[in-house]
Formats: structure tokens, sequence, C-alpha cells
């Protein structure tokens, strides 16, 4: 359900290789996208959602704009598809919980897109750091950076559409890691919000934000949209754990070639990435609970819970202090 | 000019060897043990002194590598005596005691420079100077992280005596902060000993609202294994980005057989350099006395590192940002 975010570019390639899907189309209320999108993947366009879901479909990824979650959502369950949903999972916690009560009510699986926690690297964390390797983890500090996603898609850098900028694009997945890492859930919030780096955008390009987690730890987020539109890459994903022992340092993305050229190309050089694509594992997971008739690894409350601490960064922001997030 | 060391420890011999380098003869050492004070003065063929005041009869200048909590009072015998001084960082523990030695030194009339040698490491002021040329705009978010191990000597670890790591080592951060970000606004600091004081390392990480807009995370930690120290850079602007990594600027590598190396006491950034940055700044003193010209660093500007730090430790302790100058 439409092409808004263009995560949905990687996952029509992705639907495409794997076995027992079959891509029936997509919607898209942007005609000029819509027939450009269907012409570049060769894909069956649907000028509405509505149009879309009548094709007896058993599932559909929600790639439309943050705001526009709630919903696509809706519409999907009420067609009995099973969701897979980009995060944030909407712009406003009413909007989640209707969301939640649309697929409670269908009896449909909802998945929230966390591919981080399919990476390979990001999982040998997991399991080193619940071994015990690290010892007592003191804390966290992780980056979530990237250039402003606006060339790609206008619409991320909209208040409207996007109910924010850097902090709700980037907060979520190492708020995401951090629960997942610990099995906890974020107790408080402090975070430093504002726009240093595109004064002709009206939302936040930049935040510092320190979590204290349930657990008795405390986590680093960088979630700037600080790296350049020349930089090698879109950003990067990288988290240093570190406790009595030592510390444990991930680079998500290290995993690729320096590409430099003599044609002129805005990435140069340009880092060409060749790791494994976490989104397959994620996809595969998502088909794997709809056919297993089992809830998926990542849930709704996953992606709620991200978006809370997302919000909570604002709130923080606003009255210069820590924020303690309710308990729900 | 004639300089006389207080103490023995890692930064008295560094001092000592950036002495001779700029060409100057050491006078005399003293130490809190005279056996360690016999030792270095035998080593460096100068004469130990068993009381401060012998000592300051043969010098121009005492170099106070001693630790914290004893910087006021050895500074105001110099300047009783009427010698400069130079005084590795902090420049004290509070501010009371900060403000009397800038006090005795202009009023003995004799100069006093505060060791931040960050500013004398050449991949921080060319970054520095890269900033303030203006080709990466306006400053949005610096991130800077200095991360080693537990010093092994009992003071660097009583909190009456050095501070603690927030304030023994993250002052480095925090001076090079306020130069090139100017003034701030708000201080938060989370830690792993305030999280939990029996931790047996320290790791804290701590967010800096500049006046600008700008803002800033400080990363710091006695945390790895004996022999590591990582530092690293990153400041983004609003039309360029400086990145900058201790890991990945080693000019000359060694992958031999393991033995068993000797670990200094505590841990020192190095890199290959013709001229180390220890040097650089004993030179710097030394040319700013002669020639009876400023100096790069003035107390005034360790004070205010110090305001940070302790804005940082009073934020660990109340849990709640630190809004400075103001009354929020």
């Amino acid at each position: 359900m439409s092409f808004a975010h263009l995560h949905a570019e990687g996952y029509i390639g992705l639907l495409r290789s794997m076995p027992n899907v079959e891509v029936i189309g997509f919607s898209d209320l942007d005609p000029t996208r819509g027939m450009k999108i269907a012409q570049q993947y060769s894909s069956h366009w649907y000028p509405s959602h509505e149009t879309l879901l009548e094709q007896d479909l058993d599932a559909v990824i929600v790639c439309t704009e943050n705001a526009t979650r709630r919903e696509a959502v809706e519409m999907a369950a009420r067609a009995g598809c099973h969701i897979l949903c980009e995060k944030p999972i909407s712009v406003t916690l009413e909007d989640a919980l209707a969301m939640r009560d649309a697929v409670t009510s269908s009896g449909v699986n909802f998945m929230t897109a966390f591919p981080m926690r399919f990476d390979p690297s990001l999982q040998i964390l997991r399991e080193r750091i619940q071994a015990g390797d690290l010892g007592r983890v003191y804390g966290m500090n992780g980056i979530n950076h990237s250039e402003i996603p606006k060339a790609h898609r206008a619409w991320f850098a909209d208040r409207e559409l996007a109910g924010g900028g850097a902090v709700m694009d980037h907060t979520v997945h190492l708020t995401d890691l951090y629960r997942w890492i610990f099995d906890t859930e974020i107790l408080e919030v402090y975070a430093e919000v504002s726009n240093p780096f595109y004064p002709d955008v009206d939302v936040d390009t930049a935040g510092i934000i320190t979590l204290k987690l349930e657990n008795g730890m405390f986590a680093g987020i960088d979630c700037s949209w600080s790296r350049p539109t020349t930089y090698p890459r879109w950003g990067h994903l990288k988290l240093e754990v570190v406790g009595e022992r030592g510390s444990l340092e991930i680079d998500a993305f290290a995993q690729h070639l320096t590409v430099t050229s003599s044609k002129p190309v805005i990435r140069n050089p340009n880092w060409h990435g060749w790791g494994s694509d976490p989104n397959k594992a994620m996809l595969t997971e998502f088909f794997a609970s709809i056919t297993e008739a089992r809830e998926p690894s990542v849930t709704w409350k996953d992606g709620f819970e991200a978006l809370r601490v997302a919000l909570t960064c604002y709130e923080s922001a606003g009255i210069g202090q820590p924020v303690r997030l309710e308990n729900l | 000019m004639r300089v006389g060391i207080v103490g023995t420890g890692s930064m008295g011999s560094v001092h000592a060897q950036a002495w001779l380098q700029a060409g100057v003869e050491l006078s005399g050492v003293i130490s809190g043990h005279l056996e360690h004070a016999q030792t270095f003065a035998q080593k460096h063929e100068i004469q130990a002194f068993s009381r401060l005041e012998e000592m300051l009869e043969v010098v121009d200048v005492l170099d106070i590598c001693a630790p914290t909590h004893l910087h006021r009072d050895m500074t105001e015998a110099a300047a009783k005596a009427g010698k400069h001084v130079i005084c590795e960082k902090p420049i004290a523990l509070t501010l009371k005691d900060s403000k009397a030695m800038i006090e005795v030194c202009s009023s003995q009339n004799v100069r006093l420079f505060i060791a931040q040698v960050v500013r004398f490491f050449p991949q921080y002021r060319a970054a520095q100077e890269i900033l303030a040329s203006g080709q990466l705009g306006n400053l949005g978010v610096l991130r800077l992280k200095r991360a080693g191990y537990q010093p092994s000597l009992n003071w660097f670890l009583d909190e009456t005596k050095s501070g603690g790591m927030v304030m023994d080592l993250m002052i480095h951060d925090f001076d090079y902060a306020l130069w090139i970000g100017g003034k701030v606004s708000r201080v938060y600091a989370t830690s792993a000993r305030a999280s939990n004081p029996t931790s047996s390392g320290d790791y804290a990480l701590v967010t800096l609202g500049f006046e600008s807009g700008a803002m800033a995370q400080i990363e710091g930690g006695w945390c790895y294994p004996k022999g590591t120290f990582r530092t690293s850079l990153d400041i983004a602007g609003s039309q360029g980005l400086i990145e900058w990594h201790s890991d990945n600027s080693s000019t000359i590598k060694s992958f031999l057989e393991p033995q068993n190396s000797g670990v200094g006491a505590v841990g020192i950034p190095s890199s290959v350099l013709t001229e180390d940055p220890y040097t650089t700044q004993i030179k710097h003193f030394k040319h700013a006395i002669t020639t009876n010209t400023p100096f790069d660093v003035t107390p005034e500007d360790a004070l205010a590192a110090l305001e940070i730090a302790l804005a940082a430790r009073e934020s660990l302790k109340s849990g709640r940002a630190v809004h400075l100058g103001s009354s929020r």
C-alpha cells in the first residue's frame, strides 16, 4: 500500500525473489508516482487502496506516509489482510491505539517493520550480551545518522505527513534495538531537539537523546540528519554496548566497497554495500507468522513503544528536562 | 627559564620529556613520596626536593602535575613566591578554588596556564580551524568521545581528589566543546557510577545544549581493557562534516606474536607525530612567557570547562537537566 515510503522499492524486489509469494500490485494515491513505479517495476498500479484491497490479498505492506498509516491499516484489517507496517507506525498514540483495535478485531497479524532485529551482527550482539560476555552492562550509545531524506521523498520533512523530522524518523530503530537486546522497557527520555541543518524545512533535523531503561541502564541515540547529501552513503547505524568487561561495537553497514569514479556522480566515493539485507529475513518472518498462524516476532506493541519514545523526545525538548514514560 | 615539576606520575614524566624537547632544563622535582622524587631526579639528572618552598627558590616556573585537590595550595605558594604556574587540568575541583587560583596569580603578577592539552592535538586544532573558516556552515551537532581504561592510581578513583572520570577525563572535551560551540545553556548527564555506585568502571554520556541552538553529545569512559584508549570527533555543520576516529588513523600498525608489554598506569591518547602535543603545549607556554603574549587557553577557559563538569555532576546527582545562567 503506497510507494510513499522509499523502502517499498526495496521490498518489491525482495518479494519477487521469495518462493510462495505472489506480488499482485500496489496502490498509490499519487498518479504520477503510481504510473512511474508501475513502469519501473513492471507491476500493477491501483489508484486507490480500495481497488487494491478488492484483489483477494493475503497480506499488505503499508508504506504510506507516517500520518496516513492509520487509515491504510484500518482498511487492510477490514479487508482481512495481514499487515507489515513501516515505522514509526503512526504519528500519534491515538492513531496507534486505533490501529491495534482494528487488527485485533479482524484477527489479522500486525508486524512492525524493524529490520535491524534481523541483522546478523545485531543478533550476535544480543546473544553475546544475554550470555554475559560483557559482564554487567553500564550503558550503550547508538548513532542512526543520515542525510536529509527529502531528496528521495519530500514528505519526510513535512510536519503534517511525517509528524516530525529526524527524531520521528530515526529514534525508533535504536529504541527498538535497546528494548529487544535487553528485553526491557524505556523508563525516561531526555532530548535536545532542533533544526540546525536546514532552515528551509519546518521539522527538526537534529536530536541527541538519552534514555533510562527499566533495567537500570542508560542509552544514547543520535538521530540527526547530519550527513551531507554528498556523503558516501545515506548514513549509518552504529551501536556500542559498554560493560564491566569492555565493550561490543556494531557498525551495521560496514560491509561495503569504496567506489571512486571520475564520472559526475553524487556520491564520490560511494560506499557500495555488499552485506546481507536484513529486510529479506524480516519479510521471511512476516510470511512465516502467517503460514504458521502465530504472532510475528516484532509486534504492534514494539512499534507503539518506539513511537511513544519518539513523541516523548519532543515533550522533553520542549521543557528542557527528562520526561518519565507513563506506565500503561 | 628554570622549571620545577611537582609530581612524578604519568603527566610528570610526559611534561619532563616535553620540557626537554622545548630546550628547557628542569631544575627540580618534588613528589608526595620522596623516593619517587629521587628516582625521577636521578633519571632526569635534576635535584629532588622535599619541600615545595625550597624548590620555589630555584625556579621561575612551577609545573604542577599533582592530584587536582592540591592545585590550589601549590598555585598559591608559587604565585606568592613570584613564580609562573603551569598546571594540569582540571584547574581545580571547585569554582571557589579555581577563582582563588586565578586571583592570586593576577594579584602577584604571575602567569597561570592550565594544560588543556587537547587544544594542542593537531587533529582537534585543525578541525577547529576548518569550522572557524566557515566551510562547514554553522555548527549543528558535535560528538566527542574519549574512553580508556581505569587508572591504576588510587587518587584518580577518589572523587574528593580527582572529581572522578566525568571531571578528570571528560573535562578535555568539555573545554573543546566550549571552544568550538560557544556558550552552553543546558547540561544533562547519565553515568554508570550514578546508576550504580558499586560499578567497577565508569561510563558516561553528557548532552550539552548550546545557546546557538547547536547540541553536543560527549561520551567518556574508564571502561576499556588495559591498554585501550579511543577518541573520536564528529562535527556536523549546516554545510559540511568532519569525522575523525582514533581507530582509523594509525600510521603504523603491528601484527606481532603477543608478549607481555607494559601498560601505563594512566591511559594517554597517542599519535605518531614529529612533535607530540604535550611538547607543542609546553613550547606554547614557554613562548607566551618569554614574549609576554597571551596564552591560547586562558584560566577563564579552564574555569568554564570546570563549570560544565560541575553541572554534569549535579545532573548525575539530581537526574535533571541543569540550566546554566537561568532560574529554570
